[in-house]
């Protein structure tokens, strides 16, 4: 197992490597001069080159990756703006900020959307599943199943708003989505990210649903489940121990591949709730041309997925002896 | 500006800062004729701006009626703003939301009745010019205070404007680098060296210009020219917390996600005519959608009844809701906005006037405006000084009026005059949704015309980039310009005059014409407001005769607030929401 | 033990295994009655789908309970199977009566260790402790041949070979010293030297602890090594029966003869061709009607008035052999020696 993970580090940081390298190429790939957005409205030839010192862009661009990589391991030196420790991921072009401090202040916000969410998702989406499978046929599981088909058609957005209108706006039954650190206050914290949550248990869900069901069912039907009854076990020791046990590894890869995601960010359930998290971020990255923020956010929910993916590999493997880390 | 700030990121070169003066369509007047009409550009007088006595430029500022002191006033918008440092600072939301505690020599005092007048703000009054408006002086008011209760120096006022010139300055309006004597040289104080072109003696600042300047006190009223002070200017870093001298300070920051104002008890209410500050607190929230913010709006719920947007405008998917609904439209301020809209001509490329009036007889208005959403979110505009500033002259040489779907006949015979039937036009535009059918129904009107169109689609990221280069390879594009100051020279100098081609500059249509370069710098120095606001209205006339460009439109702005804040009142310096202004209903 | 000579130790009268499908009712199982004693081992013959496998784990109490209908009685020991409560079921499964799988590697958990499948058992019986089941597992490998019993206690099925897997779920079923052991075809797959190991196996553990065997398989060579009375099945009824020496020296129906034609045999030359049997199994759903093998049967124009397919043959048993065919004894008996005539050519 430590090799393994040693092993599968060494393969995601060489990942993670790659992929920062990617963005910056494909950033520069159509031509785009990030000085001219941190230049005025009239924007002269001195002007744009003063610019470009100060974002520190002036380079060639291999000799700026470099200078980027160099701040990760050995910290920057940005003048003004002071020294930036290593990791250092640089300042943000927009607003100048350091876009590690400002990452890190988002992501606990993204942490916890992300883990609330799964709470809800995997409780109530494995539970139906469940249900689903030992009342196979029956009324409960076709009210599962239905309610799992339309849970999986339904967009985020299209949820999302409504949800606040309803919850929020009309009844009031919920608080308006917001982020409070759970260290400040944990009550605080739940409430305001309980209705994104369940929207985005909503949508989840369906998908956990549909997965145990026919997970459990196709284990429920294997040959070593029928040999654990016919030593006598009881139908609940079998359905956990033995179907659930099997029915589990396709579930966490799906869940490892839903948590990498959500915490690289939940750009439009972020948005639809304006709740500041790492989504957001990339989002406004993106829209306001900003390098170092779009490679920050970029690693971030790069690591976050690389990362579940170890994860899950390992408790693959742990679940399923078969399965040799090597 | 009318620029979202996406916009702006993509768009540097264009509008920023921006002014206007009549709240001409405010919500009170335009609900009264019907309640979904859209307001009317075309009524509103063209404005003009009365320059201050010292008498108006002594505090307090008018009494907004049945104003309460006290309680929070919260704000939801989008986003936070990326600069708070004066020299940085350019876009209009943030000039617009840095109200309450940064303060210029000059600023606007906006009157119960929405009228605008040029006052001195730190200033005893609006300034006084000499020489044909090369120098400008100005003497600073008693008794106004930094937060830390130490006095405003004029000391203050020098090293404000030195520091313009340092290196790390590159986003703020930079008129003061380019007109001051000896500033091509001047590196900044941070070296120990003053700008000689600055003078200081007692109380009084005197700016030495290379040239005249008649509405010099006009451009410091941006907010870009506010004070900073030398003994706590943190040059790069200055720009997260900047120091106050206004009746708010900051109380707490937490970058893109909230800011906190709290009274600044240093102020003195008699230095200062512009700002009420009814309020204890403002706190500021960002990171709301469009969507989101209205929908809080319109369930006007719990504290979203004390709120406020001073960027977030009605989302364009609520528009018909809101505005067909007259309770809600009650809490909407509608304002036509001052920047101008317009396709540039590539007059390098395209040198033909006959075929650039061909251009502009051809347009589709109509269609494009229905693309962009209808009448209620933008008007059709036949000149290039908006009528809300200063300068305006109603004309329609091209008859966009009388026929806004365009007039494929009048174009071809002018085709045909100029022996050009067929002539090729490359049209660039961006990559969106609204542009691509834009460009669809430009193909279509100017086909019919008798035009060859290609169409270029152009990443959204790169466009200004592209448009801005001299030897781009486009005819015709999509551009647009907000004035800094509510004056014809704000408009019409850096996109029209010669000087200005270069590239990464504003003059897209490569303008060079003698006459027009000529007249500009006559209405520059003339120093009567309105012999010069009538000489900017007929340079608008001269620069369409050459056609330079195809007026396009000036976008409607549609704010939406809750029900208990009381004092909304349209900010014509900073287009936007009188933040001071404001109150909280009991 | 109540077991006498009057009462046989399991008992199977009439049973009937339907199952509804949404395509109708499948008669897997259709009247099938036989008993067994204590020590001996009934061979259960037959194609796949004749109702072998369904039996047993009706016998177990295995079958889908919803959608299973079930008639006729199981007594083991006396005690009635059919009408018994899933928690008493429970308690004789792995216990009193056990079941060894066909595939070992399918039926035994990948997730478990081999010690761990077969010390649950033990535990869930006796109520012994983890280290005492752990201890009886290894002695149950050990019994059952496995090397090193100590370290591959702790194995996962996937570490044992092919032969290992089926020798450690034999230890499983027999961990509670069960009186009843259902073996599921156990050597399908295993390659002939180790069937032949496990079949030693099985017949030492039956004199061991006298345990009755049901082996189900559909090679009449294993039946010939280990049986002691042979039950063919066809189309989920019983064709044959008899004692091993019976049906194999002078089976009685043209199935058997069909069962035997389609295996080399040992004694005879080898260049005698092998002869399936043609045709396929009968559909469960839309069996047959008459006699359920006539459309596969060479001998149907030998039975006047087209009785083959119309009626039912009565299995008539005497002294525990007997036959379900419309054939006359004679015809049985004349029809027999021109098939086995042709064979040991």
């Amino acid at each position: 197992m430590f090799r393994f993970l040693v092993r599968r580090i060494i393969g995601a940081l060489v990942i993670l490597l790659i992929i920062s390298a990617v963005t910056f190429m494909l950033y520069y790939a159509i031509p785009r001069d990030p000085a001219r957005m941190a230049c005025g409205k009239v924007c002269t030839k001195d002007l744009l080159e003063q610019v470009r010192q100060n974002l520190g862009i002036s380079d060639p661009l291999p000799v700026q990756y470099w200078h980027w990589l160099e701040g990760i391991f050995a910290g920057r030196d940005y003048g003004g703006l002071g020294n930036c420790n290593a990791p250092c991921l640089g300042f943000s072009f927009t607003n100048r900020e350091p876009v590690l401090g400002t990452i890190m202040d988002r992501l606990p916000t993204t942490i916890s959307l992300a883990l609330g969410a799964a709470f809800f998702f995997l409780i109530i989406g494995v539970g139906t599943g469940m249900i689903a499978a030992v009342k196979q046929g029956k009324a409960a599981d076709k009210i599962a199943s239905s309610f799992s088909l339309i849970g999986s058609s339904l967009q985020i957005y299209f949820v999302g708003y409504i949800a606040m209108f309803l919850m929020v706006q009309q009844l009031g039954i919920m608080d308006q989505p917001s982020y409070t650190p759970f260290t400040d206050n944990p009550v605080a914290w739940a409430s305001g990210l309980l209705l994104p949550w369940l929207t985005l248990s909503i949508i989840f869900t369906a998908n956990y649903t549909r997965m145990t069901r026919s997970q459990l069912v196709e284990q429920l039907s294997e040959d070593y489940v029928r040999t654990a009854r016919a030593k006598g076990l009881s139908r609940r020791s079998v359905f956990f121990r033995f179907a659930w046990r099997g029915a589990m590894g396709p579930i966490v890869t799906i869940f490892g591949i839903d948590m990498g995601t959500l915490i690289g960010g939940a750009i439009i359930t972020e948005s639809v709730f304006s709740i500041q998290g790492i989504g957001r971020l990339a989002l406004t990255a993106v829209d306001a041309n900003d390098l170092p923020m779009l490679l920050g956010v970029t690693l971030v929910a790069a690591a976050a997925i690389v990362f579940f993916n170890i994860i899950v590999d390992a408790v693959y493997a742990l679940i399923d002896p078969r399965i040799r880390l090597a | 500006m009318s620029f979202s700030r996406r916009n702006f990121l993509i768009a540097t070169g264009v509008a920023a800062g921006a002014s206007t003066v009549l709240s001409a369509c405010s919500s009170g007047n335009a609900g009264g004729s019907g309640s979904n009409k859209a307001p009317s550009v075309d009524k509103a007088a063209a404005a003009t701006i009365a320059v201050g006595t010292k008498a108006d430029s002594t505090g307090p500022a008018p009494e907004v009626e049945g104003a309460v002191k006290g309680g929070t006033i919260y704000t939801l918008d989008q986003i936070d703003c990326d600069h708070l440092d004066p020299a940085q600072l350019y876009s209009s939301y943030e000039g617009a939301v840095s109200v309450p505690f940064l303060r210029g020599l000059t600023g606007y005092k906006v009157d119960a009745k929405g009228k605008v007048t040029l006052v001195g703000d730190l200033a005893t009054d609006a300034g006084t010019m000499t020489d044909g408006g090369k120098t400008w002086a100005f003497t600073l008011k008693d008794n106004v205070k930094w937060q830390d209760g130490a006095d405003v120096t004029i000391e203050d006022v020098r090293w404000t404007f030195e520091r313009l010139f340092a290196k790390f300055v590159t986003q703020g309006p930079r008129y003061p680098q380019s007109w001051l004597i000896g500033g091509d040289k001047y590196k900044g104080p941070y070296e120990g060296k003053h700008l000689d072109s600055i003078e200081i003696s007692g109380n009084t600042v005197t700016f030495r210009l290379k040239e005249g300047h008649s509405d010099f006190n006009f451009m410091l009223a941006m907010r870009g020219f506010s004070l900073v002070p030398k003994k706590h200017d943190t040059k790069e870093k200055y720009d997260k917390q900047p120091f106050s001298c206004g009746p708010y300070k900051i109380e707490s920051r937490s970058i893109g996600k909230s800011m906190t104002l709290v009274r600044n008890t240093h102020w003195v209410a008699d230095t200062d005519p512009i700002r009420n500050a009814y309020p204890d607190k403002f706190e500021m929230q960002f990171g709301f959608e469009l969507q989101a913010s209205t929908d809080r709006y319109i369930a006007d719920a719990g504290n979203d009844q004390y709120t406020v947007s001073m960027f977030n405008e009605v989302a364009p998917t609520r528009m018909q809701q809101v505005l067909g609904n007259a309770t809600l439209k009650k809490r909407v301020l509608t304002q036509v906005d001052t920047t101008c809209y317009y396709y540039a001509i590539n007059t390098k490329r395209v040198p033909d006037v006959k075929v650039r009036q061909a251009l502009n007889y051809a347009w589709p208005s109509k269609q494009a405006q229905q693309i962009r959403g209808g009448s209620s979110s933008s008007a059709i505009a036949t000149t290039i000084i908006s009528p809300l500033t200063p300068g305006h002259q109603d004309f329609d040489l091209y008859g966009k009026k009388t026929k806004p779907t365009g007039d494929p006949e009048k174009a071809k015979a002018l085709l045909k005059e100029a022996g050009k039937v067929g002539q090729k036009v490359v049209i660039a535009f961006q990559q969106s949704d609204t542009a691509v059918k834009t460009a669809v129904a430009i193909k279509t009107a100017l086909t019919k015309a008798g035009f060859d169109v290609v169409t270029k689609q152009v990443d959204k990221t790169s466009f200004y980039s592209q448009i801005g280069q001299l030897d781009n390879e486009y005819d015709l594009f999509a551009a647009g310009w907000g004035p800094d100051w509510p004056a014809g020279y704000a408009v019409i100098q850096p996109c029209f005059d010669s000087s200005q081609i270069a590239d990464g500059g504003v003059n897209w249509p490569q303008l060079r014409n003698t006459g027009v370069d000529k007249a500009i710098a006559a209405a520059t120095v003339e120093a009567d407001p309105k012999k010069a606001a009538k000489m900017w209205g007929d340079l608008d006339r001269q620069i369409m005769e050459l056609a330079a460009v195809v007026p396009d439109y000036n976008p409607i702005r549609n704010w939406m607030y809750g029900s208990k804040i009381g004092g909304i009142q349209y900010d014509a310096g900073n287009t936007c929401i009188a933040m001071t202004k404001l109150y909280r209903k009991a | 033990m109540t077991s006498t000579d009057q009462q046989p130790f399991l008992s199977v009268r009439d049973l009937k295994v339907h199952f509804s499908t949404e395509d109708g009712v499948v008669k897997a199982v259709d009247g099938l009655t036989f008993d067994l004693a204590k020590g001996k081992t009934l061979g259960i013959v037959g194609e796949s789908g004749s109702g072998k496998s369904v039996t047993n784990l009706t016998i177990l109490g295995l079958h889908d309970r919803e959608r299973t209908a079930i008639d006729g009685e199981i007594l083991l020991d006396g005690k009635e199977l059919l009408t018994a409560s899933e928690r008493e079921l429970e308690k004789l499964r792995g216990n009193k009566m056990s079941m060894i799988f066909q595939d070992a590697l399918a039926s035994l958990s990948p997730y478990h260790t081999i010690g761990k499948q077969i010390g649950e058992t033990y535990r869930k019986h006796t109520g012994a402790s983890k280290a005492e089941a752990r201890a009886r597992a290894i002695e149950m490998l050990k019994r059952v041949g496995i090397p090193q019993p100590d370290v591959r206690v702790d194995d996962y099925p996937h570490q044992f070979s092919g032969g290992m897997r089926q020798r450690a779920m034999i230890a499983m079923a027999l961990v509670c010293d069960p009186e009843l052991l259902i073996a599921d075809e156990p050597t399908t797959a295993l390659d002939v030297t180790v069937q032949a190991q496990i079949m030693d196996l099985l017949k030492d553990l039956q004199q061991e602890f006298g345990t009755a065997i049901i082996f189900i398989t559909h090679d009449l060579g294993v039946i010939a090594d280990i049986a002691d009375d042979v039950l063919v099945m066809y189309g989920g009824r019983c064709v044959e029966r008899g004692t091993k020496k019976e049906v194999l020296r002078a089976p009685q129906h043209p199935y058997t003869w069909g069962l035997l034609g389609s295996m080399p045999s040992l004694d005879g030359p080898v260049d005698v061709p092998l002869s399936p049997i043609p045709g396929s199994p009968p559909s469960l759903l839309n069996p047959p009607t008459g006699c359920r093998f006539h459309p596969r049967c060479t001998f149907t124009e030998k039975v006047t008035g087209g009785l083959c397919a119309s009626a039912q043959p009565l299995l008539e048993i005497t002294d525990g052999r007997g036959a379900a065919c419309h054939l006359t004894a004679d015809q049985r008996r004349d029809f027999f020696a021109d098939f086995a005539a042709t064979r040991s050519h």
